[in-house]
């Protein structure tokens, strides 16, 4: 079940795939204030091997803050976090090896190659003689980059710096990929050539913390998201499990011509068919997973007279999950 | 230290890919050198005085002074020395300014020197050339102190009964007298003293140069900090598995080796292209650290009181100005008003010439730039401490 209580870490949350194993990433009740302003507050969430977690929520509401506690950016005023079971501080330089982080910024040296950027940061994390130079080619390959490694990244287009953005913490093969915001500002081309790195790297066993307010990257990439709003996790769990606490059913707008009533009245009587109200035009229908059961509720219509000329799902989704808990729009 | 290697390393290579680095590192500071030293006349840092003699006498005593003392001069390169027909030719030599002071041997000199009445020697000088006449002066009384203790020897010695010597002998005496003295010849001593005052002026401006510079070059390892925190690599930085003190340490050290490379560069180029003299190289070496060590500090200090690289590079380039005015580096303190010259001390700019200064002095070593690397590298640790400890604060987020 996933609500707001259940955030702070450790607790069930439904996913089996992560159930018995060991979580790469342990982040417990984080909280960080800048004067009177609660940034972040009781943060807390698991993240187990290739696992792809999201956090969701608009701007400004603590996801930023909230990795940079993670990753040892930023002092926090209080919380925990263990990356493979190392403790995560400012000043805890080694334990920092176990994460990649890729910043919403492009947080490359223009005047350095595409290869150099890769080297600098691949020496930083420890990764010398002939490992680098490898780990660098395969890095590229992934990116797409390999044939404009030697050239200067201010050379490069907005998607390209992106994806090398996301290339340097990938280097030194992280136990946990911490991406904020990675498609911020990205065309289309880059940004599906980004989510599908992210769905790679997940199947290859990397634990992955996404942030984004793009429900539709949230609904795409990640086995469970955390909803954070004003510095609060406020529900987490599958996209299913969020989807329930607002009533998990469709609903189906059917166009029809002749009786409406007579339809809904026999569209009432499938089993899975929660409501069907007939209206000028049409019928809607409340049902439990809709595309499964569409052919028979065209079947049944037809039955009882009425001719379908247009049929509309509309899914439950993470946006209207959003509004339901905060009373606002994702993107406001 | 591994990691601040590495992060000089890579600020070094971003430094020399932007050419705006080696512009204001290296070629604003070596050209301005050598306008402002080619332009501006050396004033009294630099000798090359000029003598006019009018020899009326021509007897083997005036000879001796112009082939002894003046000769002398001539052949260390201090002065040149014209002989001129007559009196009126030497005071119009003056008076054109073809030479800036003229000894008048007047004749019966040599016979002089025999009696009892003193020999004399006329020095002309002008006003506007006062080291010209000072330095004459002193050779000429030099000469005739020696003179005068032989012609009284010999009258001394014709009183007693003996015979009067000839010229030639009393000639060949004075020039002894004046060999074997066992204190250096006034004039040597006189032109040491001038040189420990101050270097030329190409020296000079190619060293004021450099520290102005140098202040300017300094700069870009703690702006790189900032600019590293608006670019947002500074965060992934701190994400690296290594330590606040690493990237506080790499940005220093990057700024540090860039000073000490450029003013290294200027040192060589200004030597072999414009003639300067920088004087002892060890000192010369021990200096520039110094001097890099205290433009590190105080531009590391400097940085960290701004928000925003725009701020820093302003606040920087008003320390740097404010600094190099105080401290002599466009007019020199020697020639500003007294306070000026008490107040250009607390500048690193003034004791790095003054540093100089003392390194000019023939055979002068690192002994004589001891204190003004004492004082550059106090500057430099304590200002650089405290900025280092405020760097920190810029790189660990709270």
């Amino acid at each position: 079940m996933a609500d707001a209580d259940r955030s702070s870490g450790g607790e069930d949350t439904g996913m089996t795939s992560t159930e018995a194993t060991e979580p790469v990433l342990v982040a417990e009740n984080l909280r960080k204030s800048y004067g009177e302003r609660i940034a972040v507050d009781g943060v807390g969430f698991n993240i187990g091997p290739s696992e792809t977690y999201g956090l969701l929520g608009p701007n400004g509401a603590g996801k930023t803050t909230t990795i940079s506690m993670i990753c040892g950016l930023l002092v926090r005023d209080g919380g925990s976090v263990t990356v493979d079971g190392r403790a995560i501080d400012v000043g805890q330089a080694s334990a920092k090896g176990a994460i990649g982080y890729v910043p919403q910024d492009l947080a490359i040296y223009p005047e350095l190659t595409a290869r150099e950027n890769l080297r600098f940061f691949g020496q930083l994390y420890g990764i010398g003689g002939r490992e680098l130079p490898k780990r660098m080619d395969e890095v590229l390959e992934i990116i797409g980059l390999a044939d404009r490694a030697d050239e200067r990244t201010d050379q490069f287009s907005g998607g390209m710096k992106r994806r090398l953005n996301i290339g340097i913490g990938l280097l030194h093969r992280p136990r946990l990929l911490v991406l904020d915001e990675p498609t911020v500002g990205v065309d289309p081309q880059s940004r599906n050539a980004i989510l599908s790195s992210v769905e790679t790297l997940s199947e290859q066993g990397m634990a992955i913390l996404y942030t984004t307010h793009y429900m539709e990257e949230a609904e795409r990439l990640c086995d469970r998201v955390g909803i954070i709003d004003e510095g609060k996790i406020r529900a987490e769990g599958t996209r299913r499990e969020l989807v329930g606490l607002i009533g998990e059913r469709d609903r189906v707008s059917l166009t029809v011509s002749g009786s409406a009533a007579e339809a809904a009245t026999a569209l009432r009587a499938i089993d899975g068919v929660d409501e069907a109200t007939p209206h000028e035009g049409g019928v809607t229908l409340l049902v439990v997973e809709a595309r499964n059961l569409l052919p028979r509720i065209l079947e049944v219509a037809t039955q009882a007279g009425a001719s379908v000329g247009g049929v509309e799902i509309v899914e439950p989704d993470l946006e209207a999950v959003f509004l339901h808990l905060t009373g606002r729009a994702l993107r406001d | 230290m591994r990691a601040a290697l590495l992060i000089a390393a890579k600020d070094l290579r971003e430094r020399l890919r932007d050419r705006t680095a080696l512009i204001v590192a290296v070629i604003a500071p070596f050209g301005l050198a050598a306008i402002l030293g080619t332009v501006i006349p050396s004033g009294d840092g630099s000798l090359d005085l000029r003598y006019a003699i009018a020899d009326a006498d021509g007897s083997p005593v005036s000879t001796a002074f112009l082939e002894g003392p003046l000769a002398g001069l001539s052949d260390a390169g201090i002065a040149e020395i014209t002989p001129v027909d007559g009196a009126d030719a030497a005071r119009a030599a003056v008076d054109d300014d073809e030479a800036d002071a003229a000894f008048l041997i007047p004749a019966g000199f040599g016979e002089a020197s025999r009696g009892t009445a003193a020999a004399e020697i006329e020095l002309i000088t002008r006003a506007d050339a006062s080291i010209a006449g000072q330095i004459g002066q002193s050779v000429a009384e030099q000469f005739a102190a020696e003179l005068d203790a032989v012609r009284l020897s010999v009258v001394a010695a014709v009183a007693a009964g003996g015979v009067p010597p000839d010229p030639d002998e009393i000639a060949r005496l004075a020039s002894s007298a004046a060999e074997a003295s066992s204190e250096p010849p006034p004039i040597v001593v006189e032109v040491a003293s001038t040189e420990v005052a101050e270097v030329d002026s190409r020296t000079y401006y190619a060293a004021s140069m450099a520290i102005f510079f140098l202040f300017f070059t300094a700069s870009f390892g703690p702006l790189s900090l900032l600019n590293e925190r608006r670019q947002g690599t500074l965060a992934r930085l701190v994400a690296a598995p290594i330590h606040p003190w690493a990237i506080v340490l790499g940005k220093s050290l990057g700024s540090f080796i860039l000073g000490i490379v450029a003013t290294g560069v200027l040192v060589v180029a200004s030597t072999l292209i414009l003639g300067a003299r920088w004087g002892d190289p060890f000192g010369v070496a021990v200096l520039v650290l110094a001097a890099v060590t205290a433009a590190s500090g105080i531009t590391g200090l400097v940085t960290t009181l701004a928000r925003t690289e725009q701020q820093a590079d302003g606040l920087n380039s008003i320390v740097a100005v404010t600094l190099a005015v105080l401290g002599g580096t466009f007019i020199p303190l020697s020639q500003a008003p007294e306070i000026l010259g008490q107040i250009g001390l607390i500048t690193p700019h003034a004791w790095f010439l003054d540093g100089l200064d003392e390194l000019a002095v023939p055979a002068s070593g690192i002994g004589a730039v001891l204190l003004p690397t004492g004082v550059l590298l106090l500057i430099g640790l304590v200002t650089g401490a405290i900025g280092l400890v405020r760097a920190r604060r810029l790189v660990v987020t709270r």
